[in-house]
């Protein structure tokens, strides 16, 4: 009998220290699993906050001329945001987002036919036009009236400093 | 709350809606009491497709529930705004008993001069309103040059706040010389009057620094924008409170009541804040799916 315990003794001590000297695994969470060990692999999601800065984004807006005004509205982590007006008037909202704190926003990308600049366009709803710049950027123009149509939105997202874009590294 | 639901539960009428409604002469067409969640999100997005429509619900609402994005700051800070007001009419009221029954006197000394305390708290709707808006579009909280550039174009839900803080706060408490007599309280208030300032005590936590430092800086850089606010359109006491006679019984022995009513009766700050805010998420939204 005192020897069934004390193998059943044993047998415990056995798998503790088995146990206990096992390399911890980490947690696999889409969110660290380092997306820079797999080459061509779509990058995990980032926190809002370690997203590119809106500060650095609204340097790939274009320049307004004529009788076009552009005002930044928004300048925060991952996104920027700017209002086009035409004779006081707001025509368009202008904005450029950093995708890897949101990638399904990228799905729509896959499908793409059109280009701008040699970067993939799709339409965002009946109102919006986007390129993805760099598989990361999202430059988006939607109309604010009924006079900016689809062409203008097109015409306004190739003035962006697109190449400029997808230089950007944190 | 999450901001689908504070949307969501504001009023289509009532007092306050009917006073920012009443200011539709100041900023013609500028305000339309957007209210309801999903209403919002079709009607700023200008678009139908109900798959697109919740995809831009469903980041909104990440965004506002992200501390790091600052979007419920500028919330908190609109909500408080609305509630220090309360407390500024009842001070203001609790003042005017003193000043009309002997048997209340000692309350004078309990009470600040309704006239400061009412210039302390239009201060702090301008700071509240300065704050608010840096959090809500990315800038540090005490960006106040920027502030200033930006107040200048303001639109819809936050040009129709401005009109009200200097309705409600400026002209009526403390009539058409408001913009004289804030100025003149700002010049002298000392750190104790602002720590006083039933707002500030809520808020502090959410203010980007020192309260004193900040109605001087704000006063500064938009104090004659606000002052100017109600001769450049056409607002005058007599005009808002003709409106205002519309829909509240108000008679001539009432009158010196009215400040302190119309502090307990509005919340147009946090009514409108929740408009601005949303508009700034969903804009933001659409342009990120």
């Amino acid at each position: 009998m005192k020897k069934i315990l004390l193998l059943l003794v044993l047998l415990v001590g056995v798998y503790l220290a088995w146990h206990l000297m096992r390399p911890a695994v980490p947690a696999t969470t889409a969110a660290n699993m380092a997306p820079t060990a797999l080459p061509g692999v779509v990058p995990a999601k980032i926190a809002q906050a370690d997203a590119i800065s809106g500060s650095s984004l609204n340097k790939a807006f274009p320049e307004a001329s004529g009788t076009f005004k552009l005002t930044f509205t928004q300048e925060k982590d991952g996104f920027a945001q700017a209002d086009l007006s035409s004779a006081g008037a707001k025509v368009a909202a202008l904005t450029v987002s950093d995708t890897d704190a949101n990638p399904p926003a990228r799905d729509k990308f896959k499908s793409a036919v059109g280009k701008i600049g040699g970067y993939p366009m799709a339409a965002v709803g009946s109102q919006g036009t986007a390129v993805l710049v760099a598989n990361r950027f999202q430059v988006q123009a939607r109309s604010l009236a009924p006079s900016f149509t689809a062409a203008d939105r097109e015409a306004w997202l190739e003035k962006f400093k697109l190449d400029a874009l997808a230089a950007i590294k944190k | 709350m999450s901001i689908d639901q504070l949307v969501d539960a504001l009023p289509a009428g009532g007092l306050t809606v009917s006073a920012l409604k009443l200011l539709d002469f100041v900023v013609p067409g500028q305000w339309d009491n957007l209210t309801g969640f999903d209403n919002s999100i079709s009607r700023i997005t200008g678009e139908t497709d109900p798959e697109l429509l919740a995809r831009v619900r469903e980041r909104a609402l990440v965004l506002y529930n992200d501390p790091s994005q600052s979007y419920e700051r500028a919330m908190s800070i609109y909500h408080l705004g609305n509630a220090s007001g309360t407390v500024i009419g009842l001070a203001a009221a609790a003042h005017k008993l003193g000043e009309t029954f002997g048997a209340f006197h000692f309350l004078e000394s309990l009470t600040p001069r309704p006239e400061k305390a009412q210039a302390v708290d239009l201060a702090m709707k301008i700071v509240a309103e300065s704050a608010a808006w840096c959090y809500t579009n990315g800038l540090p909280g005490d960006s106040i040059s920027d502030f200033a550039g930006a107040l200048e174009g303001y639109g819809k839900d936050n040009l129709i706040r401005i009109a009200a803080i200097v309705a409600f706060d400026g002209l009526i408490p403390l009539g058409d010389a408001f913009a004289s007599k804030l100025m003149d309280s700002v010049g002298s208030l000392s750190a104790s009057d602002i720590e006083e300032n039933a707002f500030f005590q809520r808020a502090k936590h959410l203010l980007p620094g020192d309260g004193l430092d900040l109605v001087t800086r704000n006063m500064s850089a938009v104090g004659d924008y606000i002052g100017n606010f109600a001769s450049a359109h056409g607002m005058t006491s007599e005009r808002i409170v003709g409106g205002l006679r519309g829909f509240i019984d108000l008679t001539e022995d009432k009158m010196e009541y009215l400040g302190a009513v119309l502090d307990i009766s509005l919340n147009y700050m946090e009514h409108t804040g929740t408009q601005s805010v949303a508009r700034s998420l969903i804009e933001r939204a659409v342009g990120e799916v």
